[in-house]
């Protein structure tokens, strides 16, 4: 999978390039309009990572053209504006995602692959980890074939570990990727514990081969066991 | 004080003393006149009665109709001539009373050298009539003039006035950030220029409230990128480099207090963006029910506290509103609530007809004036200090009014002016 990463600032730049090439991804990067329109013409890449604030021209410009070339790419906004009407005229000129600064590494991980398995119709929206597989847009999770009752938020954080296998979750992070801004002032995160402990519950009562681990104090860390032979 | 009573009050308190003042020297001046005027004519009758004894004709009859009488006493002694004036009680036959009346009292000599003392008295009831009336001529003619000079200073100060209550009115129609009609000027000069000041005023207020919120604006937009930069690298560091649990600790707290700043960041992008009115869109929401499903959010996040609530709200109350921000005024009441209330207590909510009424336990009472300002605290750690700068921001954006009371150990936060949508 071949990447472009089209930002301005150097330090972010960086960063993401290096997140992503540690994810296996073969990462390109543009510092200004021209530079990605050259690299756009000249190449071609499965997802395309857009600012839409450049030095030298507006992004929105530069994704019309990258439309324009009619190249099957995935494009993905990240701006430091999170404006709605950004976001419309963005998604209507063709981008299949839109992520406001700043975000979680991870974040953008997640999106990437998301866009890239919906560019890929045989396995849209289908999400694995272990035996477990998780229908994104049904809303399901199943466990060899069973379907395994799980609650609303019990769904959103196991999406959520299985965007970020092997990444250590910060309950306080999950906390807000699940409840939102409702909790930006919570000061005890029980609440978590006891949403991660039933769906822990119900992986291992349904057999899974993935484990949810508390990891220190304070984070969470999905890994699969080694139980697979079972 | 208008403005107008003031003056009405101050022209009355000169023109009173001064008319008044005029009145009663007119009056007396009226009074000395007329009593000139029956000093004479006593004087012609006491002159008539002293030719006619000099002369030996016959003296006028006592009752001659004219209600004057007069007495005639020879003295025994010369005494040297004079006319003496006075007033007293006399006698009238014709009335068979005493009146009040003037008298004179002259002595003369005839020809053999025989002193005469005469009196005459004229009474005064009708002088006393007319000194009567003078007096109240001369007071209604007073008021009547103060009056008329009251009347018409008003009615030409109201409309010599107008351009300066024109401009009033503007201002108090006036808030920033929101020009709707002009300036009223005038051709009156001072008027003018006083319009031109205030255009002056209202100008440079409106550039640095223009100049504030593109300040808090492009400052919160140009953060965003260096926070996304210090918060990937740490990302990255907890990810991809071995660290021991001290070091994730402290990697992490970094990161909730980096989390922080940017909530805080983002809060005043919002702020901004509400008071530049970039939500125009609205649908009909139904508060009662986004009330209801925060509140269970909430009782989850704060289940260890055991904080108990009822609300007291319709089935459904639709009101005309922009999504997103009927979601955030919802969210931070019901969050301010929750996050100040003590454990084991309770909140109340309260929706009925056009207001909204949440009430959680307190122990003193807050700044009512500026609980609603963006960056009051309690001190509480992980407050930016912004909710209810956004509830104010939305409510104004809506017309709602917003009210802080402390009543009976509870803080009561009161909405009003809701617009349903039937």
């Amino acid at each position: 999978m071949k990447l472009l990463i089209v930002e301005d600032d150097t330090s972010l730049r960086e960063i993401i390039c290096r997140a992503l090439r540690s994810e296996g991804y073969i990462v390109e990067s543009a510092a200004t309009f021209a530079d990605a329109q050259d690299k756009t013409a000249a190449y071609d890449y499965d997802c395309i990572m857009l600012d839409i604030m450049l030095p030298d021209g507006n992004g929105l410009r530069l994704l019309e053209h990258i439309k324009s070339l009619n190249k099957s790419n995935r494009i993905i906004i990240i701006s430091a504006k999170d404006s709605i009407d950004d976001k419309v005229e963005g998604l209507d000129l063709g981008a299949d995602d839109y992520l406001a600064k700043p975000f979680y590494m991870a974040e953008l991980s997640a999106r990437i692959k998301s866009v890239l398995r919906r560019g890929n119709a045989a396995v849209s929206n289908i999400m694995k980890a272990g035996n477990i597989s998780l229908d994104v847009h049904g809303r399901t999770a199943d466990i060899n074939g069973n379907t395994i009752p799980l609650l609303k938020k019990e769904f959103d954080i196991l999406l959520y570990f299985l965007q970020r296998p092997n990444h250590i979750v910060d309950k306080a992070v999950l906390a807000e990727s699940v409840w939102g801004d409702h909790v930006d002032m919570a000061d005890n995160f029980s609440f978590v514990y006891a949403q991660v402990k039933n769906l822990r519950k119900k992986l291992t009562e349904a057999g899974a081969t993935v484990n949810i681990k508390a990891v220190y104090g304070f984070g969470y860390k999905l890994t699969e066991t080694d139980e697979t032979a079972s | 004080m208008k403005l107008l009573h003031r003056v009405a009050l101050n022209l009355t308190l000169v023109l009173l003393p001064i008319i008044a003042l005029w009145a009663i020297i007119f009056y007396h001046s009226m009074i000395e006149e007329i009593n000139d005027e029956a000093d004479d004519s006593l004087a012609d009758y006491a002159e008539m009665i002293i030719r006619r004894q000099l002369a030996g004709y016959p003296l006028p009859p006592l009752n001659s109709g004219s209600n004057n009488s007069y007495t005639i006493i020879p003295l025994e002694t010369a005494v040297e001539p004079f006319i003496k004036y006075h007033d007293e009680m006399v006698f009238i036959p014709e009335e068979e009373d005493t009146e009040p009346a003037r008298v004179l009292t002259t002595v003369f000599p005839d020809n053999n050298n025989c002193y005469y003392k005469l009196t005459v008295a004229m009474p005064t009831f009708e002088r006393d009539d007319l000194r009567n009336a003078i007096f109240w001529y001369v007071v209604a003619l007073s008021a009547v003039m103060v009056l008329t000079i009251l009347v018409a200073t008003t009615l030409i100060f109201q409309r010599s006035m107008r351009p300066l209550y024109a401009l009033l009115r503007w201002f108090d129609k006036y808030s920033p950030g929101k020009i709707t009609e002009k300036i009223p000027d005038s051709d009156v000069h001072e008027f003018h220029k006083l319009s031109q000041a205030a255009q002056t005023a209202v100008n440079r207020a409106e550039e640095h409230f223009q100049m504030q919120k593109q300040f808090i604006g492009n400052a919160s937009h140009e953060l965003q990128t260096p926070l996304a930069v210090i918060g990937n690298r740490i990302e990255w560091l907890i990810d991809n480099t071995a660290i021991n649990e001290e070091q994730y600790t402290e990697l992490s707290k970094i990161q909730h207090t980096l989390n922080r700043l940017v909530r805080l960041n983002r809060t005043l992008l919002l702020l901004t963006k509400i008071d530049n009115g970039q939500f125009p869109e609205t649908s009909s929401i139904d508060i009662a029910a986004l009330i209801r499903s925060e509140i269970e959010i909430y009782d989850e996040i704060y289940s260890h506290r055991n904080i108990q609530h009822t609300t007291d709200a319709p089935e459904s109350v639709n009101v005309k509103m922009n999504e997103t921000l009927a979601g955030i005024l919802i969210t931070n009441l019901i969050k301010n609530a929750f996050v100040h209330s003590p454990d084991d207590s309770n909140i109340k909510v309260i929706l009925q007809d056009d207001t909204l009424e949440i009430a959680n336990s307190g122990s003193a009472p807050l700044d009512a004036e500026k609980i609603f300002d963006r960056f009051y605290h309690d001190g509480k750690s992980g407050s930016t200090g912004l909710g209810l700068a956004l509830v104010n921001s939305i409510c104004r954006y809506y017309g709602l009014t917003t009210e802080y009371r402390f009543e009976h150990e509870r803080h009561i936060f009161k909405i009003k002016g809701f617009h349903r949508d039937f």
